[in-house]
């Protein structure tokens, strides 16, 4: 579904950082060095955005 | 008691604090992620039915998701707050019927396809009051799918949900202590090497250290070391904290907030344990 707006474990604010990740790791940038830039220390928030599967789109003509 | 800030920015606070015992070092960080109120979002009031815009074209008040994850997704957006401002809703002058100085109100209204963000937004007020993190994904809402709500914010603290939480990852570690013995040391990097932080570092074929505030007192290089040469203690009178916040409030803010909520608590205290000593 969409992506959680804050980190399960630690409550930090993660969604909005999705949305950049995704556009540089297709850009052809290291996923490590994005996560790193885009400060997410805890291995908790990294998970929420890696482990993240968007499927929103098979939803939508159901609404 | 002595103060060293290291870092004091818009989100995250470092600094070391001495001279003070571990359990008061655990009453400001309790402090600081459970009694520090911010403004969230609490009420959502979605239009039913179909939605026109400006061209005349019809479209429906649906989308992927139910209305009610749509408010708790709206909740947990962090919504500026000056702690100055505002009051809670149940002790307002209002009477909890919501004015300028418990609530903020927002509109929101977007039509399909595409997604709705945090930073679509709008406040009823100043510009101040603008959502700072605006990439936060709401819902994707399908082609003829449209959203139109207000968003009502109020004061909160996390004890009630953790949507009012300002503070994450708040800790605190001891200062760590790492004694390197020269004279038994033979300098053969087997300790440099099992550091997981890169605290240590090659000094003329010594080992010396690099960067001290990075230990984690693990005791790795203790344990690596097969002549005894490296010890590692931590002091619990002088501590390491460290925290985030979600942007609703600045680190400062939030610790100034933080002190003064213990020091009112405390003084609370003080004041029923002198009535009981005059009954
Ligand atoms: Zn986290
Ligand atoms: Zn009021």
């Amino acid at each position: 579904m969409m992506v959680p707006v804050r980190c399960f474990t630690c409550g930090k604010v993660i969604g909005g950082i999705y949305p950049t990740y995704l556009k540089r790791v297709q850009m052809g940038e290291e996923p490590k060095a994005v996560l790193n830039d885009l400060g997410l220390k805890r291995y908790c928030c990294r998970r929420m955005i890696v482990a993240h599967a968007d499927l929103v789109d098979e939803v939508i003509p159901l609404g | 008691m002595d103060l060293k800030i290291i870092d004091m920015s818009d989100r995250h606070g470092k600094f070391v604090i001495s001279g003070i015992r571990p359990d008061m070092a655990n009453a400001i960080r309790r402090c600081l992620m459970t009694e520090v109120p911010k403004m969230a979002i609490e009420n959502v009031e979605f239009h039913l039915g179909s939605i026109r815009d400006e061209e005349g074209n019809e479209y429906e008040s649906v989308s992927p998701l139910f209305n009610e994850i749509i408010s708790h997704r709206l909740g947990l957006v962090p919504v500026p707050t000056d702690p100055t401002l505002y009051t809670y809703k149940d002790e307002c002058v209002c009477d909890g019927e919501g004015c300028p100085s418990c609530t903020i109100i927002y509109s929101l209204n977007k039509r399909g396809p595409g997604d709705v963000y945090s930073g679509d937004l709008e406040p009823l007020g100043g510009p101040e009051l603008r959502v700072k993190d605006e990439l936060i994904p709401i819902v994707r809402l399908g082609p003829g799918q449209a959203i139109l709500a207000y968003v009502y914010a109020e004061l909160g603290t996390a004890k009630r949900h953790v949507k009012w939480q300002v503070t994450s990852g708040t800790n605190y570690r001891y200062y760590p202590t790492v004694n390197i013995d020269l004279d038994k040391c033979e300098g053969d990097r087997a300790c440099i090497e099992a550091c997981p932080r890169d605290v240590l570092k090659d000094l003329d074929g010594k080992v010396a250290v690099d960067d001290l505030e990075a230990c984690i007192l693990c005791r790795s290089c203790e344990e690596a070391c097969d002549v005894g040469a490296i010890t590692v203690s931590g002091d619990d009178t002088k501590f390491l904290f460290e925290f985030e916040t979600d942007g609703s409030l600045t680190a400062h803010q939030a610790l100034d907030k933080a002190l003064e909520i213990l020091e009112q608590e405390y003084e609370e205290f003080r004041e029923s344990v002198s009535a009981m000593e005059t009954a």
